[in-house]
């Protein structure tokens, strides 16, 4: 009996009777998502508002006499003259390991219904970038299992890599790609027990995508068993555009709580155009100024701000962002592809023209670039794929030239056959990556030459056949390569034997 | 209809002449309104709108409205007074209200300040 009313008593002690401040403002105007306040005099920019029925809203214009506020939920309950209080609060998310396998909204509640996330600690989605004396060069390689990139525009932990082309063109897949092939990596790397594996967590962030686009990530990413490994926050076309807005910086604070955490994480931002759109409109409401296609004047700096997050830091962890950018008719002078080019590290551009050619994943080898990746390539892929960009950039050339006439010098006619192969060589089936050491037994093999007796059009069949030989057969001369990271004497000569046993089932021209 | 930059600076200059030893005078807000309507400015109807807005903000910043659900002890509204005028550095008058809803306690609201103690905040704060 004493238990129950030393229960009570417990109860009484925590309703405190001092009384509790707070600063008030009525609602003036609501329309499309931002409410126009009047009062609200001590908050703060960026300040988390509450409005009735527990909707939050952040306060992004203090004006001389109202307040405008974006409302992250749902303005159908909200009218003229009901009551906002500040919280004194600035935006947060819950963030930690507990949201591995989750998907969230954008203020990081579960829409999974795979019940609460059990989340102790909370990042700020609006957070200065790492400085300079606390970042680290970028030189540890990211895998994203698609050859092509691997070995001709590689990624290192910390770097901003955009991915940029028109719709339908496989900006998706690649990412998708990325992801499975991180899962595929953590696997591998934690089952060897080595104390010096840092595994690279994911986090995919959808902006203002189709449901049915999201439903199906989901599905991919569970079907490769990726999910485990995945955080997905989800601000789909159905949101309104304020949590369209917020999603990117509350994917950014989730990754942030990795690399504050000694650990390595990949973001993916899907995709930042309908992030600028959704921001131009909050921007056109709240009656800021616009300028060039009547984005605000800070949309650079929108994006600057959320990618310069991104960062390799001393003594920590890091966090790599794949950008996506979706281009109108593959012009990359656009504004907002320019913007967002000259943030990041580097861009991977997909043309429309090589994925309708069956060139897939349709990278533009001219066009892409990896300005700070190349020092994170490992030594086996340097020696394997080095000349490929230069080999691929004399096949073009000597292509449009060889249209011209049938008669061609050996040199020419060696460098034209070369170049046809390594194209159908990157060719790979989507949600497939290749382990680093496939891709460079492969890549090997090309640089050797034994491909070239095998026509164009069955190198992708050989490339497979390959593929499998190496995974059924030659299990331990891969993870040799694999842990190495280098082709010694005796690797080489060991993949040498390997591909002559290969050579000698397949059929030649 | 909505009022533009001019009404709302003109607006603004009003409100700011309507003061007379830091607090707004009665006689000066007269003095604005027979000039409002003698030089007929542009959208009047706006400009006197934004003016009252203006004007009721500054006044509700003077005044403590103290919501109570039971009797409130004498001497109480003169201290919250003393209080308020010391805190806000200006001359704040306070004003009872009964309101049943709060069951208990009181809450004090002083522009856009609300001074909450009451029994249904208490509540409402456990539910949630």
């Amino acid at each position: 009996m004493s238990n129950v009313i030393e229960q009570i008593e417990q109860q009484i002690a925590k309703l405190s009777t001092k009384a509790v401040k707070r600063n008030t403002g009525h609602i003036r105007t609501v329309a499309d998502g931002v409410a126009k306040v009047d009062g609200l005099s001590d908050v703060m920019y960026n300040e988390m508002v509450q409005f009735p029925g527990g909707t939050i809203g952040i306060a992004l214009n203090l004006e001389q006499d109202e307040v405008g506020c974006v409302v992250l939920g749902d303005v159908s309950q909200l009218k003229e003259g009901d009551e906002v209080t500040t919280t004194g609060k600035l935006l947060s998310v819950p963030v930690g390991r507990a949201l591995l396998g989750r998907v969230v909204d954008a203020l990081g509640r579960p829409i999974d219904g795979k019940g609460p996330i059990d989340s102790k600690e909370f990042y700020p989605v609006e957070k200065i970038a790492p400085g300079v004396m606390a970042r680290k060069s970028v030189n540890q390689p990211l895998f994203t299992g698609i050859m092509a990139i691997d070995s001709m525009i590689p990624i290192g932990r910390g770097q901003r890599e955009l991915i940029i082309g028109d719709r339908g063109t496989g900006k998706t897949t690649i990412c998708l790609d990325t992801i499975i092939n991180q899962a595929r990596i953590n696997k591998v790397g934690l089952a060897s027990g080595d104390k010096n594996f840092r595994p690279v967590y994911s986090i995919y962030v959808a902006v203002g995508q189709k449901q049915s686009n999201v439903v199906r990530t989901i599905a991919a990413l569970e079907a490769a068993d990726a999910l485990q490994y995945t955080i997905i926050v989800a601000a789909t076309a159905a949101d309104n555009p304020a949590n369209q807005y917020i999603a990117p910086f509350s994917g950014a604070a989730i990754g942030e709580w990795f690399m504050e955490n000694g650990q390595d994480a990949l973001i993916v931002y899907d995709d930042l155009s309908k992030h600028a759109v959704a921001y131009r409109q909050i921007s056109l409401i709240l009656k800021r100024p616009s300028g060039r296609e009547a984005y605000p004047g800070d949309v650079f700096y929108l994006h600057s701000r959320l990618l310069e997050r991104a960062a390799r830091l001393e003594g920590k962890g890091s966090l790599t962002a794949l950008p996506v950018i979706e281009t109108q008719a593959g012009d990359v002078s656009a504004y907002i592809p320019t913007n967002v080019i000259s943030i990041t590290d580097g861009q991977i551009f997909l043309e429309t023209d090589l994925f309708n050619q069956g060139i897939r994943p349709a990278v533009s080898v001219g066009l892409s670039v990896s300005r700070v990746g190349s020092s994170a390539q490992i030594k086996v892929t340097k020696q394997v794929g080095g000349k490929l960009k230069g080999e691929l950039a004399q096949f073009r050339e000597l292509a449009a030239f060889a249209q011209f006439g049938s008669d061609l010098d050996a040199k020419t006619k060696a460098t034209l056959d070369r170049g046809a192969r390594i194209v159908e060589l990157f060719k790979q089936p989507q949600l497939n990556p290749l382990a680093i050491e496939v891709q460079a037994s492969i890549l090997w093999t090309l640089q050797k030459g034994y491909f070239d007796s095998i026509e164009v059009k069955s190198v992708v069949p050989a490339m497979n056949s390959l593929r499998d030989f190496l995974a059924t057969r030659k299990d331990t001369l891969l993870t040799a390569i694999r842990n190495k990271a280098a082709l010694a004497p005796e690797i080489e000569a060991e993949l040498k034997a390997a591909a002559d046993e290969w050579k000698a089932t397949v059929a030649t021209k | 209809m909505a009022a533009d930059k001019k009404t709302k600076l003109l607006a603004r200059q009003l409100f700011k002449l309507s003061f007379e030893d830091g607090q707004v005078s009665a006689d000066q807000v007269s003095g604005v309104l027979g000039w409002v309507s003698k030089h007929s400015p542009r959208h009047p109807l706006a400009l006197l709108q934004l003016y009252q807005r203006l004007i009721t903000t500054e006044l509700a910043r003077s005044q403590a409205v103290v919501s109570h659900a039971g009797p409130l002890a004498e001497g109480v509204l003169t201290q919250i007074e003393q209080a308020m005028t010391q805190k806000y550095r200006r001359p704040v008058t306070a004003n009872a209200s009964p309101d049943s809803s709060l069951l208990a306690g009181i809450r004090v609201r002083v522009g856009d300040d609300i001074y909450e103690s009451s029994a249904a905040s208490q509540l409402a704060a456990l539910s949630a």
